[in-house]
C-alpha cells in the first residue's frame, strides 16, 4: 500500500517536472535566436566596406538568418522530403547569397494567416519577416513595430525593382509609408489585376448560336439560355456567385479583384460600390450610396430570383472549385483566373472553352473599377539588424531577376520566402503585344534573349508561346483546342495572358475609376470594419432575397448615422 | 478544472491524515500550474478593454481611455443583436441539455434488453468525439440545397431551401445539432447516477401497488435531484459560451442576424479587424455577465436545493 503511494507520488511529481520541463525547451529556444540575432549584428560590421552599387545582390560574407512567417496555401504541395524552409528557393538563396531562411511559423493562406498575422502584432512577437495587408501593415507601423526602410530600400533595391516602383508614379512607395517613412516593401500589382470581366463557356455558346456577351442585358439572356438548356444537367449554375469566403465586390482597402464578386456588373451600371469617389468639384462621396449601386443590386437579385445566379452563393466553400467541376456557365474574376485560376477545370474537361470579355454599359462604354497599385506588404521586424533587413530587400530583388529561372511546375513560386508581386502596371498588356507579334513572326524569340528588364518574364515567355499555342492563326480568336497543355505550367500562364488579358490588352477603356483614398482616416480605424461587415450583410441578403430592397435605405442611413457622414468628411480633408 | 474543485472540498470535510491530503494536494497542484498559467495570467489581460491598446508600448503603457471601448461597443447597432443571440442560444442549449440527456436516460432506463440498450448507448455516444469542423461539413452538406433533406422534402413536394442560411432556421438548427452530438454524452452521467438507486426501493414500491410513472416521479427524479443541481450549475458557468467552434463553422453573412454571437464577433472584431481593445471589452463584458449568473444560481441552488458546490 506504501509502496503504491510512493509511487503515485513519485509519478505526480515527475509529471509536474516535465511540465516545467518543457517551459526550459522553450527558454533555450529564444536563447539560440538572440545568438542568431548577435551574429547577425556582427557580420554588419564587417559588411561596412561594400559599396552602395553592388548591394543589391551582395553576397553576405557570414551566413544571415531571417526568420520569416510564411502562408501556405492548402492547394500548392512540395515534394516530399522539402518544407517551407528547405526547398529549390531557400537552397538558391543560401547558396548564392549566404541567406538562411528559418520559417518561424507558417499558417494556411486565409483566415488561418490573417489571424496569426494579427496574433503576432496583438502580442509584439514579429517574425523578422512576414507579408501583411495593407490593415495590418498600416497598424504594426503606427504602433511602431517595423522596420523604417526609407534609407535602406533606396541603397538596396535593384535597378529592376526601381523600375518597377517607378512604373507606379511613386504610388507604391507612398502607399507602403506611413507620415513620409517607408515601412515595407509594397508588392507591385499591374493595373489589369484590378480589372475585372466575364469568363464564359464558349463552347455553350456556340452549341446554342450564342453571342459573346457584351452588355448586362446580353448576360441575362445568356444566363437565361442556360438555365433552361442546362448543359451541364440538372445542377447547372448559369451565373457563379462568391463563396463563404469571398466578398460581392472590392473596397478601397482590399483592392485585388473579387473571384465571382459582381464589380463587373456594377461598373457597366456606372456604380462603383466600395470606393471613395471625388468628383470634379472636390465633394466626396461613397460608391455604395448612389442610385446606380440600388438598380445593380434590384438587377441581381432579379437574376437570382430567376435562377441564374448559384442559389448557394455566399454559403458554398469554394465557387472555384464549382468552375473546376464544370457545372458554371459564367462567372466574373481578374485575368488571371481563366488560366492559373482554374486548372482543374481543364483536367476535368479538356474542351472547356473559356473566353473572357468585358461588360460595357448600355452606350457601349468600358468602365473599369481600379485598385490601388500595391496588394500586399512586406514588413520587417522593427528589431532586427540592418544585414537582415538587408537580406529581406535582396531577396525581393533576386526575386524579380530569377524568378524565370525556376522550374515551378514541381515547387510553386509560392514557396519563395515572405514573396512580395513584382510587376510594372503594364506587364501584362506589354506581354500580350510581344506575344502576338512573336506569333505572327514580325518578331523573333531571340530578340528578347539576354535583355534584363522589369519585364521579367518576357524573355522566358516568348521563346515558349509558339510551343504552348500550336494552333495560333492570325485573326482568328484562340480557343482552347489551339493550346498545348504537355507543360501545364506554361499552358496556364498563356492562357491567362493571351485569353484573360486579351481584353484589357486589346480593347478600349473609356473611363478608369479609381478611390480617392487608399488608406483609414482616424474614425475608419475605429468604425470601418463595422461599416464594412454591415454592408456585406446588406449586399448579401438583398441578391439572395432574404430581405427586400428596403434594407439597403435602411443600411444607408445606418451606415451614415454610424460614422459614415464623419469618414466622408475625413476623406474629403485627407485626399 | 472543475473535477478538482468539485472534489476537494469532499476529502476536506472528512479530515483524513495530513499524509494523505498532501498527496491529493500534489495532484491538484497540476490542474493549480494549468489553471494558473492560462486563466490567471492572462486576467491582466483585461486591463487592454480601457485603454486603446498600442502592442509596442504594452499592457501597461498603452494610453488609458477608460470606458470608451464600451460606450461605442453599446452604441452599435450589432451589439444589441450579438448579445440577443447568444442569450437565446445559449439558455436553449442549457436547458436542452439538461432536459433531452435526462429524458433520453429515463426512457433507456425502463428497457430491459440489456444488449439493445448497450448498442443504443454507445450509437449515441458516437457523435460526441467528432468535432465539428468534420460535422459541420456533414450538416451543411445534408442541409444543403441539394442535400437528402432537401429531396426527403421534394419527395411531399414542399421547396428546398439552404436551411443554415435561412435566418429563420438557423438557431434552431445549431441548438438541434449541439443537443443531438451531445445528448448521448450527456446521457451517461445520468446513467450512472440511475444505477445508484437501489433497486430495493422500485421493489417495495412496486409492492405498494406504484405505477412506472409514479415511481419514476418519487423514485428517479429524487434520487438523482442533486446530479440534475450539479450538471446545471456546472451548465450555467457556460451560459454565455453559446458555442464558438459549432457556429463558426456553420454561420455566414447571411446569418449574421440571428446566428452571430458575442464570440464570433469577438473573434471577428480582435483577430481579423485587429482592434483588440474594443474586442477585450466585448469579452470582459460577457465574463462578468456569466460571472454574475454564476453567482446567483449558486445562491438560489443552495436556497432551493440546499446545495453547495464551493
Amino acid at each position: 500500500m506504501k509502496k503504491k503511494k510512493m509511487i503515485s507520488v513519485l509519478l505526480t511529481v515527475s509529471m509536474a517536472a516535465s511540465l516545467f520541463a518543457g517551459c526550459g525547451a522553450a527558454n533555450t529556444d529564444s536563447a539560440a535566436d538572440s545568438k542568431s540575432e548577435s551574429t547577425g549584428i556582427q557580420t554588419a560590421s564587417e559588411n561596412s566596406t561594400v559599396t552602395a552599387g553592388d548591394q543589391a545582390f551582395q553576397k553576405f560574407p557570414e551566413v544571415v538568418e531571417v526568420h520569416i512567417g510564411q502562408a501556405v496555401s492548402a492547394t500548392d504541395k512540395l515534394p516530399d522530403g522539402l518544407s517551407v524552409d528547405n526547398n529549390q528557393y531557400t537552397d538558391y538563396l543560401l547558396e548564392n547569397f549566404n541567406i538562411k531562411v528559418v520559417a518561424d511559423w507558417t499558417a494556411a493562406s486565409g483566415n488561418d494567416y490573417t489571424q496569426k498575422v494579427a496574433l503576432c502584432i496583438a502580442s509584439n512577437t514579429l517574425p523578422d519577416a512576414m507579408t501583411v495587408s495593407r490593415e495590418y501593415m498600416l497598424k504594426a507601423a503606427k504602433a511602431g513595430q517595423l522596420y523604417d526602410i526609407t534609407d535602406l530600400f533606396q541603397q538596396v533595391q535593384s535597378d529592376q525593382v526601381k523600375e518597377v516602383m517607378d512604373s507606379t508614379g511613386g504610388e507604391a512607395i507612398r502607399e507602403a509609408s506611413v507620415d513620409g517613412r517607408q515601412y515595407a516593401i509594397p508588392a507591385v500589382e499591374v493595373e489589369t489585376g484590378g480589372v475585372q470581366v466575364i469568363n464564359v463557356r464558349q463552347d455553350w455558346l456556340d452549341e446554342y448560336g450564342l453571342e459573346a456577351p457584351k452588355t448586362l442585358d446580353d448576360v441575362e439572356n445568356i444566363a437565361k439560355v442556360f438555365a433552361e438548356k442546362k448543359p451541364a444537367g440538372e445542377d447547372t449554375v448559369p451565373i457563379a456567385g462568391p463563396d463563404k469566403n469571398t466578398k460581392c465586390y472590392t473596397n478601397f482597402l482590399e483592392t485585388g479583384t473579387t473571384t465571382c464578386g459582381f464589380d463587373a456588373v456594377f461598373s457597366a451600371n456606372n456604380a462603383y460600390p466600395g470606393l471613395f469617389l471625388k468628383d470634379d468639384s472636390g465633394n466626396v462621396t461613397y460608391g455604395t450610396d448612389s442610385d446606380a449601386t440600388r438598380a445593380t443590386l434590384e438587377r441581381l437579385a432579379d437574376w437570382y430570383a430567376k435562377g441564374y445566379i448559384d442559389p448557394e452563393m455566399g454559403t458554398r466553400d469554394s465557387s472555384t472549385e464549382l468552375i473546376n467541376s464544370g457545372k458554371v456557365g459564367m462567372f466574373f474574376g481578374a485575368w488571371w483566373m481563366v488560366g492559373y485560376g482554374i486548372g482543374d477545370a481543364y483536367r476535368n474537361e479538356p474542351d472547356a472553352n473559356w473566353q473572357s470579355y468585358p461588360i460595357l454599359t448600355d452606350d457601349g462604354k468600358w468602365n473599369v473599377k481600379l485598385g490601388s497599385s500595391t496588394t500586399g506588404y512586406c514588413v520587417i521586424n522593427k528589431n532586427v539588424s540592418e544585414d537582415v533587413a538587408k537580406a529581406i530587400i535582396i531577396m525581393a530583388n533576386v526575386l524579380l531577376r530569377d524568378e524565370s529561372k525556376f522550374d515551378v511546375s514541381e515547387q510553386p513560386l509560392n514557396f519563395w520566402p515572405v514573396r512580395t508581386l513584382m510587376a510594372p502596371a503594364d506587364e501584362c498588356e506589354y506581354t500580350y503585344n510581344e506575344l502576338i507579334k512573336v506569333l505572327d513572326g514580325e518578331t523573333a524569340p531571340e530578340d528578347h534573349a539576354g535583355i534584363s528588364t522589369a519585364y521579367k518574364l518576357l524573355s522566358s515567355d516568348v521563346s515558349l508561346v509558339k510551343d504552348t499555342v500550336p494552333g495560333y492563326e492570325k485573326g482568328k480568336q484562340l480557343s482552347i483546342s489551339d493550346f498545348s497543355t504537355e507543360n501545364f505550367g506554361n499552358f496556364q500562364r498563356m492562357y491567362s495572358l493571351l485569353v484573360g488579358d486579351r481584353p484589357y490588352s486589346t480593347q478600349q477603356v473609356d473611363q478608369k475609376v479609381r478611390s480617392c483614398i487608399f488608406s483609414q482616416t482616424a474614425t475608419m480605424e475605429k468604425k470601418w470594419a463595422n461599416l464594412w461587415s454591415m454592408e456585406n450583410e446588406m449586399v448579401m441578403k438583398i441578391i439572395t432575397g432574404k430581405s427586400d430592397i428596403s434594407a439597403y435605405d435602411e443600411f444607408i442611413k445606418n451606415w451614415k448615422a454610424e460614422g459614415g457622414d464623419q469618414i466622408i468628411q475625413e476623406v474629403a480633408e485627407e485626399s | 478544472m472543475k473535477n478538482t474543485t468539485v472534489s476537494a472540498p469532499a476529502f476536506l470535510k472528512k479530515k483524513r491524515n495530513s499524509k494523505t491530503v498532501f498527496n491529493y494536494h500534489i495532484m491538484v497542484l497540476i490542474g493549480m500550474i494549468w489553471l494558473f498559467f492560462f486563466n490567471i495570467v492572462p486576467m491582466f489581460g483585461i486591463v487592454m478593454a480601457f485603454e486603446d491598446y498600442n502592442p509596442m508600448q504594452g499592457l501597461w503603457h498603452s494610453e488609458f481611455i477608460g470606458l470608451e471601448n464600451f460606450r461605442y461597443l453599446f452604441s452599435m447597432s450589432d451589439s444589441k443583436r450579438v448579445i440577443i443571440n447568444t442569450l437565446v442560444i445559449a439558455v436553449s442549449k442549457l436547458i436542452l441539455n439538461v432536459v433531452v440527456p435526462l429524458a433520453f436516460a429515463l426512457m433507456l432506463n425502463e428497457i430491459r434488453q440489456l444488449k439493445f440498450k448497450k448498442a443504443v448507448q454507445t450509437i449515441v455516444y458516437l457523435p460526441h468525439f467528432l468535432s465539428w469542423v468534420i460535422l459541420a461539413s456533414v450538416l451543411l452538406e445534408m442541409f444543403g440545397y441539394r442535400g437528402v433533406f432537401n429531396s426527403l422534402l421534394g419527395f411531399f413536394g414542399i421547396e428546398g431551401k439552404i436551411w443554415f442560411s435561412e435566418e429563420s432556421c438557423f438557431r434552431q438548427l445549431i441548438i438541434g445539432s449541439d443537443v443531438w452530438k451531445e445528448f448521448g454524452f450527456n446521457a451517461v452521467i445520468y446513467l450512472a447516477a440511475l444505477t445508484g438507486i437501489s433497486p430495493e426501493l422500485y421493489e417495495a414500491a412496486a409492492i405498494d401497488g406504484c405505477s412506472r410513472w409514479k415511481s419514476v416521479w418519487h423514485i428517479t427524479l429524487p434520487g438523482i435531484s442533486s446530479t440534475i443541481v450539479v450538471l446545471s450549475i456546472l451548465g450555467l458557468g457556460n451560459v454565455l459560451n453559446a458555442g464558438f467552434d459549432q457556429i463558426f463553422n456553420f454561420y455566414s453573412p447571411l446569418v449574421y442576424s440571428t446566428g452571430d454571437i458575442l464570440d464570433t464577433w469577438v473573434y471577428r472584431m480582435g483577430l481579423l479587424n485587429v482592434q483588440f481593445s474594443l474586442a477585450t471589452a466585448a469579452g470582459l463584458f460577457k465574463s462578468v455577465i456569466s460571472f454574475t449568473l454564476i453567482v446567483i444560481s449558486y445562491i438560489i441552488a443552495y436556497k432551493a436545493a440546499d446545495y453547495k458546490i464551493f
